[in-house]
């Protein structure tokens, strides 16, 4: 394994604010590792532990067999990371700020040249390769954030939320680069709250929440328990509501005029013919019915889809 | 060590290029504050003499060096912790002493022509010669990293970055009005006078004296007292920094 964590407690405020409640994982080369939870979860926490930015109250972390709490230097050789602030290149180009790091990351001169090339390229942001100063422009700043974390890919590449800002398109073309380190040899350790995404690139994940992890496997194995229920949506038609829902509609969650409910297998003839039910009486606009998907699985671990708590109560 | 000599020019040419805008202001309003002050004093003092003059303008670039060190640096550093900017450059594999000492560097030379400005006009126009020693690099190099160390130090010693920038509008104030640079400590309570035995800032000014004039000054102990000051902050810093939250 390049990197393990074994049992990471970290408290702050003298032991009242538990970020990390005894997490353990482990990512091997040439994995991408989710790791998934909301915010405040103990996500970034647990990722300044490993690169020597913070320490653990107790536990080990061990960075290609090494000991990083004892050596957070080392650790932070192996390890690169895309912090989930923006860096500071206010007075640079894209292409001076990735060559930069990179030489900083100890990358030859000409192999650094090379390679800012091929991600600017690869990431189309040729337009913007000497334009000065593009803090304004976040997402373009984010790609650029995340061109100096693998312009030099250390064996363990930790990216905290890579895609925030930026387009979809763009979006696309990062995950490629995400996969093509991997493919390189490097574990990548990727910290989102972004579940959708998470499922198309990730080998494994593990679901962390109020500092405990809450499952750990690959997509498949996580979504394994659920595969004999499929997901219904319904979407309430504007001002309309539903006094109760029927019980086979299970662990369902109200957000403003959308409900997503899990139905049994058995009883999913039922499920439609109530929800056919509910599109002729005028209550519903619309409703689908879906096979299970690692955000059902996610809600169902962590309770909540951010702030918006799971309830069984009637939607308003 | 190796590691550390590879990766100091390049954080310089970080810490440089990154904030461009910022420091090329920083440079054009330092000299402008120098040229004010050494010609604005004929106007606080209309009756000022070479030899006065000579006294006030040797001390400038202390006064200079510690703007720079003890309001501009804590300011900076206040401004990375908020951003992350300062989490991310910990983040990278290079000693944390190559990262104090890439911007100590900066910091100096972003001083450097205000001093010389400040130097060559205040003696053109209050008539006075300088007597410079070989020693004043070194010396002006020793102030500014004592001014950088406790700047960084005092940034990274608040529970919050903000602070740090409140007290430098508190330290600007002490070190333009209520500090021996600009007249005599004895000219100060004796409370505060006791105060800047301990302080560095009367001495920085002793430092500055002594290389640019034949202004009698106690060296030795100028050098001792900046010295012991230029360890301890450098040593607060080293702890700082390598600690871990």
């Amino acid at each position: 394994m390049l990197l393990e964590t074994k049992d990471i407690y970290k408290t702050y405020r003298k032991g009242k604010v538990i970020a990390n409640g005894g997490i353990s994982l482990s990512v091997e080369k040439g994995e991408i590792f989710g790791l998934l939870g909301p915010n405040g979860a103990g996500k970034t926490t647990l990722v300044k532990q490993i690169i020597g930015l913070a320490k653990p109250d107790s536990g080990s972390i061990t960075v290609d067999g090494v000991d990083a709490v004892a050596n957070p230097g080392y650790a932070r050789q192996i390890c690169s990371f895309q912090s989930q602030t923006q860096a500071p290149t206010v007075g640079l180009t894209p292409l001076q700020a990735i060559q930069l790091v990179g030489k900083i990351r100890g990358g030859k001169t000409a192999e650094v040249k090379r390679r800012t090339h091929e991600l600017i390229d690869r990431l189309q942001m040729k337009e913007w390769e000497n334009t000065i100063g593009l803090n304004s422009t976040g997402g373009v700043q984010r790609l650029v954030s995340f061109c100096m974390a693998v312009v030099v890919p250390g064996s363990i590449v930790i990216l905290d939320e890579p895609t925030n800002d930026i387009d979809p398109l763009r979006r696309r073309l990062l995950w490629q680069e995400v996969q093509e380190v991997a493919e390189m040899g490097s574990a990548v350790l990727l910290v989102t709250h972004n579940v959708l995404e998470a499922e198309r690139v990730v080998n494994r994940l593990a679901i962390i929440d109020q500092g405990k992890v809450k499952g750990v496997g690959t997509p498949a194995e996580l979504k394994t328990g659920r595969n004999n229920s499929m997901r219904m949506e319904l979407i309430l038609e504007p001002g309309r509501t539903i006094q109760e829902l029927p019980d086979f509609l299970a662990e369902s969650i109200i957000s403003n005029r959308r409900i997503l409910a899990k139905v049994s297998q058995d009883r999913i003839p039922e499920a439609l013919e109530q929800a056919n039910r509910y599109r002729n009486d005028g209550i519903i606009e619309e409703f689908s019915l879906s096979p299970t998907t690692l955000e059902d699985v996610y809600i169902s671990m962590v309770g909540r889809i951010e702030d918006e708590s799971i309830t069984e109560e009637v939607a308003a | 060590m190796i590691n550390a000599l590879r990766s100091y020019p390049l954080l310089m040419a970080w810490s440089w290029l990154s904030n461009r805008p910022l420091m090329w202001f920083r440079g054009a309003v330092q000299i402008l504050m120098t040229i004010g002050f050494v010609i604005g004093l004929s106007f606080i003092f209309p009756d000022i003499t070479p030899p006065i003059a000579r006294h006030l303008v040797t001390g400038a670039p202390t006064l200079i060096l510690l703007t720079m060190g003890l309001v501009f640096v804590p300011q900076m550093v206040a401004s990375d912790r908020l951003r992350g900017t300062y989490d991310f450059m910990l983040s990278l594999p290079v000693p944390r002493m190559a990262l104090l000492a890439s911007d100590a560097t900066i910091f100096f030379l972003l001083t450097l022509p205000a001093i010389i400005i400040a130097l060559w006009i205040g003696s053109v126009y209050h008539d006075f010669t300088l007597q410079v020693s070989p020693l004043v690099i070194p010396t002006f190099l020793f102030i500014s990293i004592t001014g950088t160390f406790v700047g960084y130090a005092l940034a990274l010693a608040v529970p919050r970055p903000q602070m740090a920038t409140v007290a430098t509008q508190i330290i600007l104030f002490i070190i333009t009005l209520f500090s021996p640079v600009i007249y005599p400590v004895e000219q100060l309570p004796d409370w505060m006078a006791a105060i800047h035995r301990v302080l560095p800032i009367q001495y920085m000014a002793d430092l500055s004296r002594g290389t640019l004039s034949d202004i009698d000054v106690n060296m030795g102990l100028a050098f001792a007292v900046t010295g012991a000051w230029c360890v301890a902050s450098f040593l607060f810093c080293y702890i700082v920094m390598k600690k871990r939250s």
